[in-house]
């Protein structure tokens, strides 16, 4: 095993894990909304570039389409479903798993139960190590990257931003202060949402696309967050990095068995040790 | 399921009727139909599965009752939808049982429902018509299995890899009882002829990435790689593994595979995987040809037509050799009919072990080209090793 081969599908599952982490995350920390169709959201985003291919456009115009397509989705869902349920936590779980229940089954409905092919575009491969890198690897990890920095520059340097984070850190005082929550808290679903369209639509090429296809995203996610710790955005990153690194390389050691077992351990012992994450926010003694 | 209401409530009444006015019921219980059920996923994951079951027993359905039903009675299916789930499973298979009164069940598909049912099945004393290759050793008097067990998938597809690629297999599949126990028994196979097992590894479902073991495979120099991964995981393996360039060094014997995952792999991807089948809709057969054609016709659109349409409607078809061999409609006579009996389907002869109930039947071997899947050789019927103790 090439140590070159070997951090590479590590900064892959790392970069992947993160993409799909950080739109969950985003909506957790600030809505308090343990979304569980996130997965379902990232398999829409899938279904937008298989679409998009049916009617003949190219891969990469439907790659642009997903995130807004499935931006709007979480808009909707957000205005119908989500927002009645905010000041109730156990409500937002079955909820949001009842709304994926209907996107995968709506995704039954229009496709069919079956897997569907997207054809990754044709870019070749690099010999990296003495084996064949698929160039669209490197371009999907390019693309969480470019996401990743795209959010945090809205978090950190955008108006938008600002009131975002002026709303984890006291939503009633945010509230107080005239930050409108409402618009606020639209918008970083509808972003969330998008974030795991983008996700899933980068990744259609190489998986196989089927309405199932969120399921195996959310516990990985989700482990990401609590091992990262709670209402910051750069602690799910940590936890992704975290989570998909050991998964990728006991996978590389070991086996996925393994794999699973050891992400799971060491998730246990993370939430043990340090019940906050591993970058806990800093909390004011009151 | 509102019909099955309306009838019950119909069913109630007239007994209500009957009773007040003093009467037996004449007359009804001579066009009685004959009810089977049939549990099966059309929801939660497995609905490929069960749509490929139901267009097989459907036209078995319209076959049998087309030609008058079984000694003069009419056949019902009663579709019940198991979820993918074996409580759900064994809550139809009750109902069906208590309230249906069916003569047998059908279904399900997965090892973990059927496991789940026999219980059940064998406490009713109602015969289980399960159709799904599985990994041998379900033994009951009121189990028959109607698809394949690991030795006549791998029998003859063993040797054959051995002869076009080499003598170095490496098998990775899910980690579940049907790829361990397939891959204990291509284990015994391969080293009984020769060959070495360069590694065996097995992945819990839901795996996105298999680069770590696209590499390992490759590194291993093996010539062959032995599959058992169904489903959505099996296809994303498999696009990986073109991708990575595995497809190039390994000839994949692709296990429990049907023609469900025909294009699913991508234009010009996962070619030259071989399987061995208990039928191939691209056989070249006129009972083959019409089996498809009607298949098709029925779901309305092109679908494929895999061997569990196939096993599915054999299993239906089974059901009236029997009762019409043994003179009688009820359950016993049923798994006394069952029990040895020989017919005919679209792809040869066939026969039910009279002790271990699983079926002896021609096997074909084949190889994904192009957008099908072309049959290369005709294997023969090969006896089940059913692993019945």
């Amino acid at each position: 095993m090439h140590l070159a081969t070997l951090l590479l599908d590590g900064a892959n599952a790392v970069l992947i894990l993160m993409l799909v982490a950080l739109g969950l995350a985003i909506v957790f920390g600030l809505m308090n909304v343990i979304n569980l169709a996130h997965g379902e959201f990232l398999m829409l985003g899938a279904y937008v570039v298989l679409a998009a291919g049916q009617a003949g456009l190219p891969f990469w115009v439907g790659l642009a389409l997903a995130p807004p397509a499935v931006a709007l989705v979480g808009l909707v869902a957000e205005e119908v479903l989500v927002r009645h349920t905010y000041t109730r936590l156990l409500d937002t779980i079955l909820a949001t798993w009842g709304l994926s229940l209907v996107l995968r089954q709506a995704a039954v409905l229009l496709y069919g139960p079956g897997s569907h092919s997207v054809v990754p575009p044709d870019l070749g491969a690099v010999t990296i190590a003495g084996s064949p890198y698929p160039v669209y690897r490197l371009v999907v990890m390019a693309i969480s990257l470019t996401a990743i920095a795209a959010t945090f520059a809205l978090f950190f340097r955008t108006r938008f931003g600002l009131a975002a984070r002026a709303v984890i850190a006291n939503r009633a005082m945010a509230s107080c202060l005239g930050i409108d929550t409402r618009r606020l808290d639209r918008w970083t679903f509808a972003v969330g949402a998008g974030l795991a369209g983008l996700a899933g639509a980068a990744m259609a090429p190489l998986i196989a696309v089927d309405p199932q296809a969120g399921l195996g995203w959310l516990v990985p996610a989700f482990l990401a967050i609590l091992v990262g710790g709670l209402g910051s955005i750069a602690g799910p990153l940590v936890g992704a990095a975290g989570i998909g690194g050991l998964d990728s390389l006991t996978a590389a050691v070991a086996s996925p068995v393994w794999a699973q077992l050891a992400v799971f351990v060491a998730a246990i012992l993370v939430i043990r040790l340090r019940p906050t994450g591993l970058i806990a926010r800093r909390r004011r003694e009151s | 399921m509102t019909k099955l209401t309306r009838r019950d409530v119909l069913k109630a009444g007239t007994a209500v009727a009957a009773v007040a006015a003093g009467l037996p019921m004449p007359a009804v219980r001579a066009a009685e139909p004959i009810r089977i059920g049939a549990v099966l996923p059309f929801s939660g994951g497995l609905e490929l599965f069960g749509n490929q079951a139901k267009l097989g027993l459907d036209l078995a359905l319209a076959e049998i009752n087309g030609a008058g039903g079984i000694l003069g009675r009419p056949v019902e299916l009663l579709y019940e939808d198991n979820k993918t789930d074996p409580k759900t499973s064994v809550e139809r298979a009750t109902s069906l049982i208590r309230r249906d009164q069916v003569l047998a069940i059908t279904g399900p598909i997965t090892s973990n429902a059927r496991d789940a049912m026999m219980p059940t099945m064998s406490r009713s004393k109602v015969p289980l018509l399960y159709a799904t290759n599985y990994e041998g050793g379900g033994c009951d008097r009121y189990l028959f299995a109607f698809n394949t067990v690991p030795n006549q998938e791998l029998e003859k597809l063993l040797p054959v890899m051995k002869q076009k690629a080499g003598t170095s297999f490496y098998m990775f599949g899910a980690d579940y009882v049907w790829p361990q126990k397939m891959f204990a028994t291509a284990k015994t196979l391969v080293e009984g002829m020769g060959g070495t097992v360069a590694g065996t590894e097995f992945t819990p479902w839901g795996v996105k990435d298999f680069a770590p073991v696209i590499r390992r495979i490759k590194e291993s120099g093996a010539k062959v790689l032995v599959f058992a991964l169904p489903g959505a995981d099996g296809i994303t393996f498999i696009k990986q593994a073109e991708d990575l360039g595995l497809m190039k060094d390994v000839t994949v014997a692709f296990l429990g595979f049907a023609e469900t995952y025909l294009g699913a792999f991508g234009p010009g991807k996962g070619q030259n995987m071989w399987v061995t089948v208990p039928f191939a809709a691209s056989l070249d057969n006129p009972a083959v040809h019409d089996f498809v054609q009607r298949a098709t016709a029925a779901a309305g659109g092109p679908v494929p037509v895999s061997h569990y349409a196939y096993t599915h409607h054999t299993a239906l078809k089974a059901v009236k050799d029997a009762l019409e061999k043994v003179g009688k409609v009820d359950r016993e006579a049923l798994v006394d009919g069952l029990e040895g009996l020989s017919f005919g389907t679209s792809v040869g002869p066939i026969s039910i072990g009279a002790k271990d109930h699983h079926v002896s039947m021609p096997m074909f071997l084949a190889k994904t080209e192009g957008e099908g899947l072309v049959v290369v050789d005709q294997l023969g019927v090969i006896a089940p090793n059913a692993g019945c103790s």
